[in-house]
């Protein structure tokens, strides 16, 4: 009997315990230290170096405030913090995908567009939840031993063609940019890409099927894949592929019907320093910062009036050609359309690999 | 007076610290809950909520997820694709590990144990991100395999030995073997090496003493290496999305996509559990196959 109670009452204890233990951890964060640190979170690797030294230390100093970088964005945990009311992030580096379906779902916080100004940035980017703050596209890539410039795949289509351009592909595995790039190599004019004919798109990739070696899921695969020849010609997103060269590998971009995707900002809903992120995200949007950036990495300024500011070189580099209009001839990515479709297509999409 | 009191006094400090405790009850009973509530807590509970999703969304209960699964081919191949691949990954781990492990026990050369020890478990050190993106260095068409194999004029053209089914089951092998030859070397190591050499005096060749001997007292080894193996196998995500081709999505791609891309967390949940269910089945076949054997049904 009372070997029973003893067991019972430390049972109790401990639950109890455990039960203090979670709320009193829900309770934290100081309140004086509003707007004075700001939590940024960032991609990480030589982004976030790059992205430090040009944009977060000088926010720094402009507003006497301490910025603490996370990485990375990890989206699902975003929505577990917003959903918990345990917000700790303020302002989020995000694909505009999410920034797109965390609107939706009330993950996201209203931008002030009072405090944050538009004016040179893509409208296709810019929507109440997400500004981009730089663009990088999925571009054609090769191997210049094989294919040396000039005589290399200029669009999709070149891509598709097998006897032109003889040898193993490589493709994104994953729906989006894929089902685009066969509808450009089908001969979709770019304005009338959205909405996708997803079954045009299929038929066209069952023509490259069995050509494509590596279906490719990280952007470390392209550089590594072109660079031994493992496949001659790939999809790659673009900036990989420059810093390659740039290191020595024979591995080179065409920039002609590129597909342009962001890396946006959001701030997620209750973050503890809204109004400081507001400022941040208008400060990282100024040519300046813009410019910074794009002069050390190889993604554009989301901001074409950071683009004056560019050296030819750096506007070469980043495929922005000699004309100041933005990425000319390339293709920005409907990313709403993708929210709405993309479990359909993606399903369809993962059946049509193992078929 | 005084000398009564000190020398009532030293037979409990004798008693140690640890055993005083020991005279309280119920307090073995904290030594037992602690760790039950830190593993029902933190592990069920969470599990159980996140589970619930499967079954409740904002309209409350639904079946609209699970249905979802099992109405829509590629979930169910996708899941036959990751038993498929942990499958084979469990079999030829068992196949290396289990000489491996035999060595390790019968060697009398400390130098060979040590050898061998490092070769399991130095790899095991090292970032699985960095292993599987060294494979692709020796797995790839112009790779260090196949040059080898080119240059000695084995094969004429190179083999395709990456991006693909085999090029995943080798780096999974390679990445789980330690857990398996761990799990055999601990059983082997307890078995008493005199019954082999009292089957031989007997009359026993070295191999039927092997196969009837030492073979069945090795098989608990045997089974917690291989449920290790297929259990862990299952859940792999980097490896096959790095080495992969088309037939090598695994469940846990998919499920991935789901908490990151689309936040469908609903689905996500529907999927981890029909693989957890799927596992608990396949796990508790060979639990009923072998309860019969004698070595096992000591154990319990």
């Amino acid at each position: 009997m009372t070997k029973t109670k003893i067991f019972m009452s430390v049972l109790m204890t401990i639950l109890a315990l455990i039960i203090a233990g979670c709320s009193s951890g829900a309770s934290g964060g100081g309140g004086d230290k509003k707007d004075k640190d700001l939590v940024v979170v960032d991609w990480g690797g030589p982004y976030t170096d790059i992205h430090k030294k040009t944009v977060f230390e000088p926010f720094e100093k402009k507003y006497g405030v301490k910025v603490t970088v996370v990485t990375p964005p990890d989206v699902g945990k975003l929505k577990s913090m917003v959903e918990s009311g345990n917000v700790e992030w303020d302002v989020v580096s995000v694909g505009d995908d999410f920034a797109i379906r965390g609107g939706r779902e009330g993950l996201l916080e209203k931008l002030d567009f009072n405090v944050i100004k538009t004016d040179g940035l893509p409208k296709e980017l810019v929507h109440d939840y997400a500004v981009p703050e730089n663009v990088f596209s999925t571009v054609i890539a090769y191997n210049t031993d094989t294919f040396p410039k000039g005589e290399h795949p200029k669009n999709w289509t070149d891509v598709w063609d097998v006897k032109k351009f003889p040898g193993a592909r490589g493709l994104y595995k994953d729906p989006m940019w894929t089902l685009e790039a066969a509808l450009l190599a089908d001969g979709v004019e770019p304005e009338k890409l959205y909405p996708l004919d997803v079954d045009r798109a299929f038929k066209k990739l069952d023509k490259i099927k069995d050509e494509v070696k590596v279906w490719w899921t990280a952007g470390a695969q392209p550089p590594e894949i072109l660079a031994t020849n493992e496949v001659p010609i790939s999809s790659a997103w673009g900036g990989r592929i420059t810093s390659a060269r740039d290191g020595g590998a024979p591995v080179e971009v065409e920039f002609n019907q590129g597909l342009i995707l962001s890396n946006s900002w959001a701030v997620p809903k209750g973050a503890p320093n809204k109004d400081l992120a507001m400022k941040f995200i208008a400060f990282s949007l100024e040519p300046k910062q813009q410019a910074a950036l794009s002069m050390k990495y190889d993604n554009a300024p989301a901001n074409a009036n950071a683009v004056a500011l560019l050296s030819d070189e750096v506007k070469n580099r980043l495929g922005l050609g000699q004309s100041s209009s933005q990425l000319d001839n390339q293709v920005y990515i409907n990313t709403s359309w993708w929210v709405d479709n993309y479990v359909k297509v993606n399903e369809r999409f993962q059946q049509w690999l193992l078929e | 007076m005084i000398e009564v009191k000190s020398e009532s006094w030293i037979p409990v400090k004798q008693v140690s610290f640890s055993q005083r405790l020991a005279r309280f009850t119920g307090l073995q009973w904290l030594l037992l809950f602690v760790p039950f509530g830190y593993i029902f807590i933190l592990m069920f509970f969470s599990m159980a909520d996140f589970f619930k999703l499967s079954f409740f969304d904002e309209d409350g209960f639904t079946l609209e997820y699970i249905s979802h699964i099992f109405s829509t081919d590629v979930y169910l191949k996708v899941l036959w694709l990751t038993l498929k691949i942990s499958f084979l990954v469990t079999v030829f781990s068992l196949i290396f590990a289990y000489p491996l492990a035999y060595m390790l026990v019968s060697t009398k050369s400390n130098l060979w144990k040590k050898i061998i020890f490092s070769a399991v478990l130095i790899p095991f050190w090292i970032s699985l991100l960095v292993r599987t993106f060294s494979w692709t260095i020796l797995l790839r068409k112009n790779g260090v395999i196949n040059t080898i194999l080119l240059d000695l004029g084995i094969i004429d053209h190179p083999l395709e030995l990456i991006y693909n089914t085999t090029g995943v089951v080798i780096a999974m092998t390679h990445i789980l073997l330690p857990y398996m030859v761990l799990s055999l070397y601990s059983v082997m190591a307890g078995i008493d090496q005199r019954l082999l050499q009292a089957a031989q005096g007997m009359g026993a060749r070295p191999w039927k003493a092997f196969i009837q001997v030492f073979f069945p007292l090795s098989i608990p080894g045997l089974l917690s290496g291989s449920l290790l193996v297929f259990v862990m196998g299952i859940g792999y995500f980097i490896t096959p999305a790095l080495l992969g081709g088309t037939n090598t999505t695994m469940i846990s791609m998919l499920i991935e996509s789901n908490i990151n891309t689309t936040l469908n967390w609903h689905m996500a949940s529907a999927l981890a559990l029909v693989l957890f269910v799927t596992t608990l089945i396949l796990l508790f076949i060979p639990l009923l196959l072998t309860g019969k054997n004698p070595v096992l049904k000591e154990l319990e």
